[in-house]
């Protein structure tokens, strides 16, 4: 008699979901998902309204990251308006983006993992969170804290808004920066860096204890997928154009803009998920997917673009002769980029045009379809959009980084499991291992829906006749 | 009263350094689910009524996120507000709020009030003197931006009761 175990909800995860583990007769892991259990449906919604709405409309997909959303749908505006935004406001739509990913890679890492990463996969469950990091090691929680502050201040001085401000526009932005506000970012640079350093050097000593878990969480070939500087090869997150690579590095295709992006992308559709499952057109479904995020990010590009976040890079590349297979690399890559983020933040900071008044382009309607993408702090995001003569919405798509790596979380649950999973059972550390799996990815569970609500994750263990066996909700 | 945006005032010479605040009223809720509006709803008619009190700085959000144990932690009292589900609708109440390690929203990245107060004292050596909990019974947590009927009549009284608290953690 086969089994199935399930894992409902996953917890610590943004959004919600739930893992399927199905048991053959002898109690061996024969096959395990995971499902994302919520549906919204915001491209239907969408439909009819004007054009230049879209951004503040698709910024409410998620509350973790709403800028990626805000600037993918503006590009995609521009590209049907057909007009370049002012240098300045590139720039500045930049800091936004790093200020944005720097504060969802400390909530990913200090809030969600840092738990199983400092206290322990086996560590008491009661325990196992933000609050018990903070009573183990305050330093790091106190970096956690800030780095998150950090980000938000900065999205908020920006934005004048936390979560979904509506400063970015399609041409661009709406206001400049002040000599004040620029001022205070910098001036909060020198704390922010001693956080990420913090943390830096805390993860690197601790990395080596999970070597067992760094073997089976998602550890396998993958194609990689994300943008680059095309100038340099350096990593970028709001510009650039897409590169594939294979499992050995190479390139697969390179300069794949967002107007390219439908020719050689696709997307399947599974029966036990309202997540979309992404894939490279030539190589086909399954064989055509691949991953995105920070490891993706870091396997592609040939360097960092920053001094300090290439020293790391370089370090991390140790980790392996060709790309970094195992998605427990995620939580390293992550810590790189925020390292890299602040650089950057600077860098661009240190322009005097950055006070620039000349922020936004205007025009109408110029072409009827449009497309612009970016990076998620969790990977590639593109929107896709079709307008009338009026500039009226009649068809949109959106393909998020969650969907883009589906297939390896579900590959990755399913090599967890098979190694966790002995004679049908699974301890209570057993199973925070394989949620851990796809913590790893910092799946957003909303953005992968487009989705409404809370969504706990549970875990189910089913037979081979469909009976279930036992499951764990959260 | 000081509105949480000070706290980044691009004139502030320590930014990522809060302010003292004497008295911090923390609100929480969505104003699209009815009377978990109510938190904001009192919040803003909070601004209004401490406009001239400096000592007192309101932060409404919509879910209660660890960064805020250093706004906690920088306050001499706190008074959080919130809906209850677990009470009469209309019901006012207001108790004394203790930290606690560990709760059942500790799994994700939001808080509630005990967990923040812990928080604060875990990462900053700080408690508040004064910790109080407002919470108002609430009728329907169901799309729309109106309050129903019993928490509607009730907000008189939740305002007095807050604005008491208020005083009394300023001492006026």
């Amino acid at each position: 008699m086969s089994q199935t175990i399930t894992i409902d909800p996953v917890t610590r995860l943004e959004g919600h979901g739930k893992i399927t583990i199905q048991l053959n007769g002898q109690g061996e892991v024969d096959s395990a998902h995971f499902h994302v259990t919520q549906v919204r449906g915001f491209e239907r919604f969408s439909e009819g309204r004007p054009f230049y709405e879209m951004p503040s409309l698709m910024a409410r997909v998620c509350g973790i990251c709403p800028v990626s959303h805000l600037l993918a749908s503006a590009k995609a505006c521009e590209a049907i308006m057909s007009v370049r935004i002012p240098h300045t406001a590139a720039q500045l739509r930049r800091v936004l983006n790093l200020a944005q990913m720097v504060q969802s890679h400390a909530l990913s890492f200090f809030y969600l993992s840092s738990p199983d990463l400092l206290l322990g996969m086996e560590a008491d469950p009661k325990v196992r969170h933000i609050l018990g990091v903070a009573a183990a090691k305050p330093e790091l929680g106190l970096a956690g804290v800030g780095l998150r502050r950090f980000g938000q201040s900065i999205i908020e001085l920006l934005g004048s808004k936390r979560i979904h401000p509506g400063w970015v526009v399609p041409g661009g932005v709406t206001e400049p920066l002040s000599a004040g506000k620029r001022d205070k970012i910098l001036s909060m640079l020198p704390e922010a860096y001693a956080g990420i350093q913090l943390a830096l050097d805390a993860y690197k000593k601790i990395a080596d204890n999970f070597r067992p878990e760094i073997e089976v969480f998602a550890n396998f070939p993958s194609n990689y997928l994300g943008l680059i500087n095309e100038e340099d090869e350096s990593i970028a997150f709001t510009d650039g154009a897409l590169r594939l690579v294979d499992a050995k590095g190479a390139i697969i295709e390179d300069g794949i803009t967002a107007s390219r992006f439908t020719e050689v992308i696709g997307e399947a559709v599974e029966p036990y998920s309202y997540t979309k499952f992404a894939y490279y057109k030539p190589l086909g479904y399954p064989g055509g997917c691949y991953r995105v995020g920070p490891l993706a990010r870091l396997n592609i590009v040939k360097r960092m673009g920053a001094p300090k976040a290439e020293k790391e890079f370089v370090e991390f590349k140790q980790l392996a002769a060709g790309p970094v297979e195992s998605s427990f690399h995620y939580h390293h890559a992550r810590l790189i980029e925020i390292l890299f983020g602040l650089e950057k933040i600077e860098e661009i900071l240190a322009d005097p045009k950055i006070l620039d008044t000349h922020v936004r382009a205007t025009a109408g309607v110029n072409r009827l379809e449009g497309a612009g993408q970016a990076e998620a702090p969790r990977g590639v995001l593109h929107h896709h959009y079709k307008v009338d003569d009026d500039g009226k919405m009649v068809w949109s798509n959106l393909v998020i980084a969650t969907g883009q790596n589906n297939h390896a979380m579900d590959s990755g649950v399913l090599q967890a499991a098979r190694h966790y999973v002995k004679d049908g059972k699974f301890t209570d550390g057993m199973l925070n291992r394989i949620e851990a799996v796809v913590r790893t990815f910092d799946p957003c569970l909303s953005c992968s829906t487009h989705a409404l609500g809370q969504m706990p994750l549970a875990v189910s263990l089913v037979s081979a006749d469909g009976e279930v066996l036992d499951r764990v909700a959260r | 009263m000081k509105q949480q945006e000070d706290t980044l005032n691009p004139d502030s010479a320590a930014p990522m350094r809060l302010e003292k605040a004497r008295c911090l009223i923390l609100a929480c809720g969505n104003t699209l689910r009815s009377d978990d509006g109510l938190g904001p709803h009192l919040a803003a008619w909070a601004e209004e009524r401490f406009r001239d009190e400096p000592c007192v700085t309101i932060i409404s959000r919509q879910q209660w996120t660890p960064e805020l144990a250093a706004d906690v932690a920088a306050a001499d009292a706190v008074l959080f507000v919130d809906c209850s589900i677990e009470t009469k609708p209309g019901s006012v109440h207001l108790l004394p709020v203790l930290p606690r390690s560990s709760s059942p929203a500790t799994a994700t990245h939001h808080l509630d009030a005990p967990g923040l107060l812990a928080l604060a004292h875990a990462l900053y050596g700080a408690r508040p003197a004064h910790a109080m909990l407002l919470a108002v019974g609430a009728g329907s947590i169901e799309l729309g931006e109106t309050l129903s009927d019993p928490v509607a009549s009730a907000l008189p009284r939740a305002r007095g009761v807050l604005e008491k608290a208020v005083r009394r953690f300023l001492g006026n």
